[in-house]
């Protein structure tokens, strides 16, 4: 998939084309609004990442410029801005989403999975393990034929996650943010990241080991799957 | 009291004390009066008396008589004293058997060697009564220039005053903070009132001015360390990822993660808090308060797992939040619920209960936790304030300032009440106007 990153800090442009390559995306990076205007104007693309806050260029205008020749193009919106009406006004000019800096890479990774769910409707969302098979889209777990169902929304946003970002190592912090991202938090443990993983364990042994949730000691998580 | 109230008072209670003087005062005055001017009047009438004896001689003068109602009465005599007497006198005069009240004027002189005594009297009757009719008319046209006055007084100082009552009223009460409008002049003769015009009119732009700074500031804060934060946050992730790291390495990648992590929830927080302050939020949503604090359970619920905590909500069903706004509702109800978690002791308990006290809502977050401190109730909402029992937990000591701007945003009261190692209880007193009953 095409992706044209439109962000004037080249350290943080960089590091979005390091990261979207790794994940199999074709990026092309501007580091300003009026090369983003010309490359919006004659190529098509999956996905358009705005940074809103460009030196020579409204955002926003870049915006309803892609909505314009840019038809199928999914619009993400970058902003360190910290206005509320910026979120309301970008989502009405037909922005697909809406992130804050800073953000995650990973959670960028996750809203453009999920936005091309939305948009080409991928019906292969199952995951195996091991017997397990996982339903992205349904958000369902089931052991060869029984449902898993005392998994909670919280423990299945966790399990889609590590599928997401597969074979890599998530730290918690990586997972509480993804987790209780939206709540302004006054603290900054994540270790109930792990009563959440004893939990799914807990839950899932009853049918088998699920033993592709592994345990990086002294980092993370991570979901092992091959090929 | 209102100054125009204070000023009618005044005058009122002024115009009284007068009034209540000269009513005193009245009757002696008028006598005094009187007696003066009947004093004039006897001495005129001897001066005329003098020079008719003077041209007609004594003899045919010599007599004693007074008016058929003895009103007035007058004598002429020799006199047998030798004395010198040239008096007024009140004095009593027997006549016809009837004793009167006379003022008497007495005076003697001598022609041709012999003493005469000449008295003019008037009765002391006819003196004062003129005194009641003119006390009256007196009083009469007292009580009605009191009125008139008191009445142009009030309509003056009305008129006066009503450019301070203006710039009272629209530039000083329900002014919405920081959104002060534009200047309109109050226009004034009274340069008193020109200058707390002015005055005002300066602080606020000051203010506003200064709100601006901070806006704009927040605005430029926030783009300038988000985006180097942003940065960090892209360039650790992406070097976590990487496969030639040693896992010795990663874990040393992880700590700088957290701490930035910690530098980015403070600067999220902080402008947050700046951003409630600002008046960046609508107050738009509708949810019902179950359904709000079911949501906030969810959330937390591992937290209350780790302590075995007990999560009771006795809020009734039928409430629901009007004119609120649902996001920074419910982050105000999880850092009470998160910190009634923190501060909690195992197999605790939460209890969220709702009550209708007269046309207020109450919804009381009671917890049986380590409790506060009488000492530190009144810093708790402070920023970075963090006290001894908190210490050992990992918190900026943001969590109840965001409660409180929150609160403030939404014109909530809260009160603190806390006992120590028995529990806290947070009170959440609702305007009537954010709660509505489902029927």
């Amino acid at each position: 998939m095409n992706v044209l990153i439109i962000e004037d800090e080249k350290a943080l442009a960089q590091e979005l084309e390091i990261f979207l390559t790794n994940y199999n995306y074709k990026c092309e990076v501007c580091f300003n609004g009026k090369s983003a205007s010309e490359k919006i104007a004659t190529n098509l693309y999956d996905f358009i990442l705005i940074d809103l806050g460009l030196p020579d260029y409204e955002g926003l205008d870049l915006l309803k410029e892609a909505k314009k020749t840019n038809t199928e193009a999914a619009c993400i919106i970058l902003t360190a801005r910290a206005e509320v009406y910026d979120r309301i006004k970008g989502l009405d000019l037909g922005a697909d989403d809406y992130l804050p800096k800073p953000f995650s890479l990973l959670e960028l990774q996750s809203r453009m999975q999920a936005i091309t769910r939305r948009k080409f409707g991928l019906k292969h969302n199952v995951v195996e393990l091991n017997g397990f098979i996982i339903n992205l889209t349904d958000r369902t777990i089931c052991y060869e034929t029984t449902e898993v169902s005392a998994i909670t929304k919280k423990e299945f946003d966790l399990i889609a996650y590590l599928i997401l970002h597969k074979n890599r190592t998530l730290t918690r912090m990586q997972l509480s943010e993804h987790i209780w991202g939206s709540i302004i938090n006054n603290d900054y443990d994540s270790n109930f990241i792990d009563a959440h993983v004893k939990n799914i364990r807990k839950k899932l042994n009853i049918y088998a080991q699920p033993d592709w949730l592994e345990t990086v000691r002294g980092l993370g998580y991570k979901i092992k799957i091959n090929g | 009291m209102k100054l125009e109230t204070k000023l009618t008072l005044f005058n009122t209670l002024s115009k009284l004390v007068i009034v209540v003087l000269f009513v005193l005062l009245l009757p002696s005055l008028i006598k005094n009066i009187n007696q003066n001017f009947t004093d004039s009047k006897l001495r005129k009438q001897k001066n005329k008396l003098l020079q008719i004896i003077k041209s007609s001689g004594v003899n045919d003068q010599v007599y004693a008589t007074y008016s058929p109602l003895k009103e007035e009465y007058y004598s002429l005599d020799e006199d047998s004293i030798d004395e010198k007497l040239d008096t007024i006198k009140n004095e009593p005069r027997k006549i016809e058997g009837d004793t009167i009240q006379y003022r008497i004027l007495s005076y003697n002189f001598v022609v041709k060697h012999k003493n005469y005594l000449l008295e003019i009297g008037k009765s002391v009757d006819t003196i004062g009564e003129t005194t009641s009719p003119l006390q009256n008319i007196a009083f009469a046209i007292l009580i009605g220039m009191v009125l008139l006055t008191l009445l142009v007084d009030q309509l003056y100082t009305g008129y006066v005053l009503r450019p301070l009552n203006l710039i009272i009223r629209t530039k000083l009460i329900g002014r919405k903070f920081p959104n002060f409008g534009s200047y309109v002049e109050v226009k004034t003769t009274t340069s008193d009132f020109k200058y707390l015009d002015i005055s005002i009119h300066k602080m606020v732009e000051t203010i506003e001015e200064t709100f601006q700074k901070e806006r704009e500031f927040i605005s430029n804060a926030s783009h300038e360390i988000m985006t180097p934060i942003s940065i960090l946050q892209s360039k650790i992730e992406n070097m976590f990822a990487e496969e030639d790291i040693a896992d010795e390495l990663k874990v040393r990648l992880l700590e700088m993660q957290k701490i930035l992590n910690r530098l980015k929830s403070i600067t999220k927080t902080l402008l947050l808090i700046s951003q409630i302050e600002n008046e960046q939020f609508l107050k738009e949503d509708k949810i019902t308060v179950a359904a709000m604090l079911n949501d906030v359970y969810e959330e937390i619920s591992i937290r209350l797992q780790d302590k075995n905590i007990n999560y009771e909500l006795a809020v009734p069903q039928n409430w629901v939040f009007v004119h609120i706004n649902k996001f920074l509702m419910f982050n105000l109800f999880f850092n009470l619920v998160n910190n009634a978690t923190k501060y909690n002791r195992k197999n605790g308990s939460i209890k969220i209960t709702g009550t209708q006290e007269n046309n207020l809502f109450v919804i009381s977050v009671i917890d049986t936790g380590i409790g506060i401190d009488a000492i530190d109730i009144p810093f708790i909402f402070n920023r970075f304030k963090k006290f001894r029992q908190s210490l050992q937990e990992d918190s900026f000591g943001l969590g109840l300032p965001i409660v409180k701007s929150i609160a403030v945003f939404h014109h909530i009261e809260i009160d603190v009440k806390s006992e120590k190692d028995a529990g806290t209880t947070f009170k959440l007193v609702f305007p009537a106007a954010l709660i509505e009953i489902a029927s």
